[in-house]
């Protein structure tokens, strides 16, 4: 049951890389190869083992948890990315609103004389 | 300065209610033509510059240096800017240094003139701050190709053709390395001249911190990674 609930969370996972692919193909290579490897290990599990210790890692556990910590990174980088976009957005809208409403200088009060006071 | 030449001084502003005044009025006694944009500022920035005879255009919030610049440089060029030149609002930079810019983009016929103090003065740099903008000179001409003295210096002049060319999108400091990295993507003509940086006990207060390098180097590194 727990191996189905992961298997499908993984195949969304890799719908969501499909759809990022115009976004950010880096991104989406990314959770697509961390989605593909996490059903492999599900459907899979004494083969994290064997190749944990190919390459080197350990135990199968430490091998699932780099690649926790991979995916999570590309996550970051996409979470990144997504605020830069609101950031853009937000932006333009405050250049706007400031462009439509210029402050003209103040005629009564010539450069040279004494600024307002502090309020 | 030719009659047919518009130029425009565009100041970023923020929380500067204490030297803003100055700086304007200083700048307007040699060119009138002034936006100074107000960064969602908390004290009274915007009317002091607005008494001092500049036109303000307020962001509703805060936003950071490079997108006041990029708002200023706007408004310039809808006004019909001829050239538009950068100047910082802690009265680190000297008016004068403005008429240096001028005269050397009208030898060099560059698009874009970057002041640097290694080729003028600074008065009383801090030797780590001189190591850190060595650092960044590096980091610079590593990453665009560019190659300048002095790579993180406010005061800068921009033909028509460069600002409009040059579409300012980091908002906050790395704004200076973008748009070095810009000139060499778009290979734009460039010069540098030497100017004058003052600092002060104020401007060095206002002056952005050293660590803020790494926030930078972030900055920079999302930007290229996203399209």
């Amino acid at each position: 049951m727990i191996k189905a609930i992961l298997v499908v969370a993984l195949l969304v996972s890799l719908c969501y890389a499909y759809f990022q692919r115009r976004k950010s193909r880096l991104v989406a290579v990314g959770i697509a190869l961390t989605g593909v490897a996490g059903i492999y290990f599900v459907l899979y599990p004494s083969h994290t083992s064997s190749l944990a210790a190919r390459l080197g890692v350990g135990r199968g556990a430490d091998l699932v948890f780099y690649c926790w910590i991979v995916s999570s990174l590309f996550i970051w980088i996409d979470l990144q990315f997504k605020i830069l976009t609101l950031q853009v957005a937000v932006t333009e809208l405050n250049r706007e609103l400031a462009l439509r409403n210029p402050r003209l200088p103040d005629r009564t009060n010539p450069a040279g004389e004494s600024p307002p006071p502090k309020p | 300065m030719s009659s047919e030449q518009q130029i425009w001084i565009v100041i970023p502003g923020f929380n500067e209610a204490e030297v803003i005044h100055d700086v304007v009025a200083r700048v307007r006694a040699l060119y009138p033509r002034i936006v100074v944009v107000d960064d969602c500022s908390q004290d009274v920035t915007g009317e002091r510059a607005r008494s001092a005879g500049a036109t303000v255009l307020r962001h509703p919030m805060n936003l950071g240096q490079g997108a006041a610049l990029q708002t200023g440089i706007r408004y310039a060029l809808e006004q019909g800017a001829t050239h538009i030149i950068t100047f910082d609002a802690d009265g680190q930079h000297r008016v004068e240094d403005i008429d240096v810019l001028l005269r050397t983009q009208q030898e060099t016929q560059a698009d874009i003139v970057f002041g640097s103090r290694f080729l003028g003065s600074a008065t009383d740099i801090p030797p780590f701050r001189r190591m850190v903008l060595k650092t960044a000179v590096e980091f610079t001409a590593l990453t665009s190709g560019v190659r300048l003295t002095d790579a993180h210096n406010g005061l800068r002049l921009l033909t028509r053709r460069a600002a409009e060319a040059i579409r300012i999108r980091q908002n906050r400091m790395a704004h200076a390395s973008e748009i070095i990295g810009k000139v060499g993507a778009l290979r734009l003509r460039f010069a540098e001249a030497p100017v004058t940086i003052v600092y002060t006990k104020y401007s060095l207060s206002k002056g952005q911190k050293l660590s803020n390098a790494i926030n930078i180097l972030a900055e920079l590194f999302v930007a290229r990674l996203h399209r």
